[in-house]
């Protein structure tokens, strides 16, 4: 578990200093395959069976393999390089998410003192926060994509640490409701191409008062 | 029950399908959208007819009782309106308002109307917290498709913001539902996770600490999804943008959809975070939401936010009634929820109508109304009337009474900081709306727009507000379910 924590913190400190569009999608790839292996190991020690690795093996087809496949495909339609990898605030965010590491260590010991995750816990609280810093700084459409995927992998990890896992059905919905918003999302942005020649949120801005 | 709750969860889901299969005519599709939804309709009222509402029905997934049996009357009574009123509004949509020049795809507006509906039925039939979350989401996802339904590049810029906003603020209530099944594992073990009826039965053995922590994450989530300031900022753009069909459901159906998972997590949360806490924070929100509604309201020139502000005004007046609970004020919430969800559904269909005939948005530049365009006119009046909670309509009753209950539980502050912005709202609604009005006309409208399907069904939804907002403790039916729901809440 040491090894995962530490990789996870190294993998979600990387997220925040990607300006290209593509090495963020295989970086968010990469999160989302230490999930599902965060995800296996909690199954398989509690007695195996559906519930211990039908989830991880649903996060592996959709979080590691059809979420980034989806981005990288409306990536691949952006031509204009300079919009593939101009970034502002890459700098800000990976301070932010410093910041969040060391008040998630904090949120955690003070509100359950001497758990025995306490590293993992810390982590997801920093993972939560970390893809509320994406969306909120990034500006630009897939960017935010990104950083509400890295929001609910921390959710979901909490969940997992926490709790052992949700039931099976209310896990299968959250994959379903994952699924769809991605879906959502995607076309959004393809339609944000459309229309505005960019998919940067920033022109978002006509809608006021 | 199970044979009133299978045709709900079948039938939209069927049409939806059959709608985007794209092998029928335009006129089939309506046909088949409207008997859907009255189908959908007869059932919810037998349903409704059959059931004892201080019994509740129960089983391992569903739950109904007296509180979802009212909000699933309110939706149920909007989804047949939208569907009786989808012809002649997409009809008029295509010849001269916001979906002109494109080929109107019907099978798709019907297939998501369809789909947006179901979801919001599954809120209220399922008995499990998770899945309750899930649906919600389910109703996010559904609804920005709605939103953006003609691809504009406002209806982008909206549909991204509330697509954005909503889903990170149901993040964090997905976080309260977690740290809520904690406390439940911590307390009670893993049977039965997160099953409504249980933790109900249980709710005083959970931990304080972590129920207080839950509380914070579903009131900020939910109410993110509900439009509660400073979470709001999606709620005028996505209900001016949207067609206004679905800007009548978003307001008046998944507006109480949000509310009503509020109230269902509070029950859960209160007995043991305690309900200073909650009222607290709940009356911050509310007077916070009608407080920033108040300028934009004043200052408005589109005719639709002016309405999105509206909401969030009416929306915070429920916020206030929850968090003033006492049984007094959460039977006016109830009563707001469906008289706000009716006058409001019609305001919009109103606003919508009066858009395709002066062709613009802006308030400024309509005149001459109650000359021009009678019928829209009178509607329009009444609605505002209604909405301001003017007597006769339901609204000023239920706004009365939670004012009320706002003194009488000793919210003084609260509640008098209430009533100075309510009279800032009803002199900008007020103004803007008579100004629309009178005047002799500079600009002539299109003509009298306004069909005799959609005046009837218009008419009924106003009457309805009447009807319930007078007799709500003379009708005996409606008396004993609206006390039973408070009684389920525990006011």
């Amino acid at each position: 578990m040491e090894y995962l924590v530490v990789s996870l913190i190294f993998i979600v400190f990387l997220q925040t200093r990607f300006m290209e569009l593509r090495r963020a999608t295989l970086c968010l790839s990469v999160q989302s395959a230490l999930i599902a292996a965060a995800c296996l190991a909690v199954g398989l020690s509690h007695g195996g069976g559906l519930h211990g690795w039908l989830p991880g093996l649903l996060t592996i087809a959709v979080k590691v393999v059809f979420i980034p496949y989806a981005i990288l495909k409306v990536v691949h339609q952006l031509r204009d390089e300079r919009e593939i990898v101009s970034d502002i605030n890459v700098n800000y965010s990976t301070a932010v998410a410093a910041c969040s590491l060391a008040l998630g260590y904090m949120v955690i010991d003070g509100l359950l003192p001497m758990a025995a995750g306490r590293d993992i816990m810390a982590a997801s609280m920093f993972m939560i926060m970390t893809g509320l810093t994406l969306i909120v700084m990034r500006s630009r459409a897939i960017m935010q994509m990104i950083g509400l995927i890295t929001m609910e992998n921390g959710i979901y990890l909490l969940g997992l640490i926490m709790t052992e896992g949700l039931p099976l059905i209310i896990e299968l919905g959250i994959f379903l409701d994952v699924l769809i918003a991605v879906v959502i999302l995607v076309i959004l942005t393809s339609r944000l191409r459309l229309s505005f020649k960019t998919t940067d949120t920033n022109v978002l801005d006509k809608l006021k008062g | 029950m199970l044979e009133y709750i299978l045709p709900l969860l079948c039938l939209p889901p069927l049409c939806a399908v059959l709608a985007l299969a794209g092998r029928f005519a335009n006129q089939t599709l309506h046909w088949l959208h409207r008997l859907t939804a009255t189908a959908v309709g007869v059932t919810v009222l037998l349903l409704a007819a059959n059931f004892n509402p201080s019994q509740p029905y129960a089983d391992d997934y569903f739950y109904i009782d007296a509180l979802s049996c009212w909000v699933l009357l309110i939706i149920t009574t909007l989804y047949v309106a939208a569907s009786w009123m989808a012809r002649s509004y997409l009809t008029r949509e295509e010849r001269c308002g916001v979906l002109k020049g494109e080929q109107l795809q019907t099978g798709r507006y019907f297939a998501l109307m369809q789909l947006f509906c179901w979801t919001m039925f599954i809120v209220l039939l399922v008995k499990n917290l998770g899945l309750m979350w899930v649906a919600i989401e389910a109703t996010t996802l559904i609804s920005a498709l709605l939103i953006s339904f003609k691809f504009t590049r406002a209806a982008l810029e909206a549909t991204w913001k509330y697509i954005m906003v909503c889903t990170v603020g149901i993040c964090l209530a997905l976080l309260g539902t977690l740290v809520l099944y904690y406390a439940q594992l911590d307390a009670l073990g893993s049977e039965k996770a997160l099953s409504w009826l249980y933790l109900y039965q249980n709710a005083s053995a959970l931990d304080p600490a972590m129920t207080r922590l839950a509380l914070l994450f579903i009131v900020i989530g939910y109410g993110t999804k509900a439009g509660m300031a400073p979470m709001h900022t999606w709620l005028p753009d996505a209900y001016a943008e949207a067609p206004s069909l679905t800007s009548g459901m978003l307001s008046g159906a998944l507006c109480s959809c949000a509310i009503y998972v509020l109230l269902r997590n509070l029950v859960i949360l209160l007995p043991t975070a305690g309900s200073a806490m909650m009222s607290g924070m709940l009356l911050f929100f509310a007077v916070l939401t009608v407080a920033v509604a108040v300028p934009f309201v004043v200052v408005q020139r589109d005719i639709k936010r002016l309405l999105a502000y509206s909401s969030m005004e009416n929306i915070g007046i429920m916020v206030a009634g929850i968090g003033a609970f006492s049984a007094f004020s959460l039977k006016a919430v109830m009563l707001h929820m469906y008289s706000h969800a009716m006058i409001k559904f019609v305001l919009f269909y109103i606003a919508g109508t009066v858009i395709q005939e002066y062709q613009t948005r802006n308030m400024m530049r309509i005149h001459g109304m109650i000359k021009d365009v009678p019928y829209t006119a009178t509607f329009w009046l009444t609605g505002m009337l209604g909405i301001l909670g003017l007597p006769p309509m339901g609204l000023f009753f239920s706004k009365f009474y939670i004012m009320a209950a706002l003194f009488r539980e000793g919210h003084w502050l609260a509640g008098s900081l209430l009533i100075v912005l309510l009279a800032g709202v009803l002199i900008g609604i007020l103004y803007h709306g008579m100004r629309m009005l009178g005047d002799s006309a500079r600009r002539k409208p299109l003509g009298e727009l306004l069909g005799s399907m959609d005046i009837a069904v218009l008419a009924l939804l106003l009457l309805a507000t009447c009807a319930v907002g007078a007799g709500f403790e003379a009708i005996p039916w409606l008396d004993n379910v609206l006390n039973c729901a408070v009684r389920v809440i525990g006011g």
